[in-house]
């Protein structure tokens, strides 16, 4: 392909890439991005409703259980707690009804471990130091963070105190971390998702699932998290990326924390969204494949016909010239052909003048007779030559007409028509009736049936016989002549249609009617053919195309 | 053969002088004009057999000339010789009436052969009905 339709090839794929392309693009963005703005809503929607019932749930756990201690320490007092056997009895009756108390204590107002019910050896310790006693002590009611304490392992205490001044009493309760934790973590969502809590100094209250221990500050920064329930998406100090619920308990400065991966929520619209990615990946193929091909497969007809216009340009403006040549050649035929005939019989009179007696008794009468004729035979040179030029002229301009070809030969007939009848041949016409008009050169056409008439006129004896055929072909037209002359000598057959090949007498023929016939039916588009038996005559055909 | 007339048009005066000459000197009662005008008056004094007739003159042209002899006398025969030839005029000059149509220079033995048989061709038709008749 040439560059220049290379470039034109370039710039169609790229309009027609771009003009189909944008608008599925376009459309393409469009959903996922209004889709999965709807999901996202979606996902944020579910995981504060997630949050607002786990923080529901915690916040009616540690309420049942401190309203249970309550109720206990305003029915019971510390003598009957501390009787030996009661408190074991005691403590049978609450797990029996809800299974996370750890262990269950009764401490003084000194902060001496009266009665203990659990599994660490704490009988004896004082907790008059402890933070928890001290705000126990100070508010009736309170659940403590999570601490180590004398056990040294985390845990964290529901305590009430009976009221009684100097007799006051607390009654404390070591909350099951399995349990706790366990109704923290059934928060957690899918794979990667996390729940816990977390103190209001940030640190962890229930074991994260990823990256942390218990009491390990969990490096949130709660001055930005409000007291509502709060969605939020967030970079964690790792670097994870996180869509995270925030809910405080209401009546405990715990911040519930809810984190789910975004990958893992927007999982079914990460699918859809490579869904339709692989979709319009494959449109995109498709229809850069269609177009590529379409755009090559156009621009390549594009080239072709304008190869052929400028090769039809090109032959019109050769036979533009070739016509002016023609012409011209006319012109120059006709001009000499006057003074040149005049030459000729002026020649030929003087010859004719000189007989032999006039060649015998002048000095120079032979002399005179030879270039007399030489002067003629010169004449006859020049004749051929202008004459050669007609015949040219007349090639070269071919003047298309629509003609019936029957007329057109029935006319060429009628020029040798006499000449047949005072030579007594019989001529039989069978021309077909039912022949299309032509579009072809009549002067050319008529040029060729001449050539090939005259030749079998001249062919056949007197009485001989001539037949004029027409019928229509596959796509053409015949026109066949045959007459009952000698035919054409097999081992000259081959030859029929050279230049100056001739089988008439010295002087008879130029041998270029065969010729120059041949050429013309060439340039119309058609051919002569022949057949011929030897003594028994020659048929010549003509076929000229229907369109 | 008898000896019959021809008439000879033709504008160049040499040519037709020299022709008109030769064709004497084949026994042929020959006589030679320049113009259309004058062979149609020469026509109107004396028989003419065959007329040779130049297609390009001064004046009436040679298919004008041919008409006007084929209308005064349809059984004159015309040969038709020009030095302007073209296979079109040729089929102009035939289907107007000539017999023959050549193109010059011609060898007078050709044209001889030509002029005969145009004769001949007149003396045949004068004794069977002419095509257009029928």
């Amino acid at each position: 392909m040439h560059k220049v339709y290379r470039r034109l090839a370039k710039r169609m794929t790229a309009t027609a890439l771009v003009v189909a392309l944008a608008p599925l693009y376009a459309v393409g963005a469009g959903i996922y991005f209004y889709f999965s703005g709807i999901q996202e809503e979606q996902i944020k929607h579910e995981l504060s409703t997630l949050a607002h019932n786990r923080m529901s749930a915690i916040s009616l756990f540690l309420d049942e259980r401190t309203s249970v201690l309550e109720v206990l320490a305003q029915t019971s007092s510390k003598e009957a707690l501390t009787q030996p056997g009661a408190l074991e009895k005691v403590f049978g009756l609450l797990n029996r009804r809800a299974w996370s108390f750890l262990d269950l204590g009764v401490i003084d107002a000194q902060g001496r471990h009266l009665a203990y019910v659990g599994p660490y050896p704490l009988e004896d310790r004082n907790y008059s130091e402890a933070p928890w006693f001290r705000e126990t002590m100070l508010r009736g009611t309170f659940v403590s963070d999570v601490f180590l304490g004398f056990r040294g392992k985390p845990h964290f205490v529901v305590a009430v105190k009976h009221s009684a001044g100097a007799n006051s009493w607390i009654l404390r309760a070591t909350i099951d971390s399995e349990v706790f934790t366990r109704l923290v973590q059934s928060a957690q969502l899918g794979q990667r998702g996390d729940s816990y809590i977390v103190n209001c100094e940030g640190n962890y209250q229930t074991p994260p699932r990823f990256g942390g221990k218990i009491l390990d500050p969990s490096g949130i920064d709660l001055k930005h998290v409000p007291r509502r329930i709060n969605v939020v998406e967030r970079t964690t100090a790792e670097g994870k990326h996180l869509l995270t619920a925030f809910a405080w308990l209401p009546k405990k400065d715990w911040l519930m924390v809810i984190d789910q991966d975004p990958r893992e929520a927007l999982g079914p619209m990460n699918l859809a969204r490579e869904l339709e990615l692989a979709v319009l990946g494959f449109s995109s193929l498709l229809i850069a494949a269609s177009i590529i091909f379409l755009v090559r497969h156009m621009v390549r007809r594009l080239e072709e016909q304008d190869r052929e216009r400028m090769a039809f340009d090109a032959q019109l403006a050769h036979s533009g010239r070739l016509v002016s040549l023609g012409r011209m050649a006319a012109g120059v035929a006709h001009e000499i052909n006057n003074p040149l005939a005049a030459i000729g019989e002026l020649a030929g009179l003087l010859d004719d003048l000189i007989d032999e007696d006039f060649r015998k008794s002048h000095p120079h009468g032979t002399l005179f007779k030879e270039n007399l004729a030489k002067i003629q035979q010169h004449v006859e040179r020049v004749r051929s030559v202008t004459h050669r030029l007609l015949g040219f002229a007349r090639r070269m301009e071919p003047h298309l007409e629509a003609l019936e070809v029957n007329q057109v030969l029935t006319e060429a007939f009628s020029f040798l028509e006499r000449e047949a009848k005072l030579k007594g041949v019989e001529v039989k016409l069978e021309l077909a009736q039912d022949l299309p008009s032509l579009q072809t050169d009549r002067a050319q056409l008529q040029q060729v049936f001449l050539n090939l008439l005259n030749n079998a006129l001249d062919a056949v004896e007197e009485g001989g016989h001539l037949r004029l055929e027409s019928w229509r072909d596959d796509g053409e037209v015949v026109v066949s002549v045959a007459d009952n002359g000698p035919g054409i000598p097999e081992d000259m057959q081959d030859s029929v249609f050279d230049p100056f090949f001739t089988t008439k007498g010295p002087g008879e023929g130029t041998g270029l009617g065969l010729s120059i016939s041949y050429s013309i039916m060439q340039k119309l588009g058609g051919s002569i053919t022949f057949e011929s038996v030897p003594h028994q005559g020659a048929t010549f055909y003509v076929h000229i195309p229907i369109s | 053969m008898d000896s019959f007339s021809v008439l000879v048009v033709d504008d160049e005066r040499d040519f037709l002088q020299a022709l008109v000459a030769r064709l004497s000197l084949r026994k042929l009662n020959a006589a030679g004009v320049d113009n259309g005008l004058a062979a149609l008056e020469h026509l109107d004094k004396a028989p003419v057999d065959v007329v040779v007739l130049d297609l390009k003159m001064p004046g009436m042209d040679g298919l004008q000339v041919l008409d006007e002899i084929k209308r005064r006398d349809p059984k004159v025969e015309v040969v038709i010789l020009t030095g302007h030839g073209s296979v079109e005029s040729g089929m102009e000059g035939v289907s107007r009436g000539a017999f023959a149509y050549l193109i010059k220079p011609v060898k007078i033995d050709e044209l001889l052969e030509k002029i005969v048989k145009a004769y001949e061709w007149k003396q045949t038709n004068q004794t069977l009905p002419r095509e257009e008749d029928i």
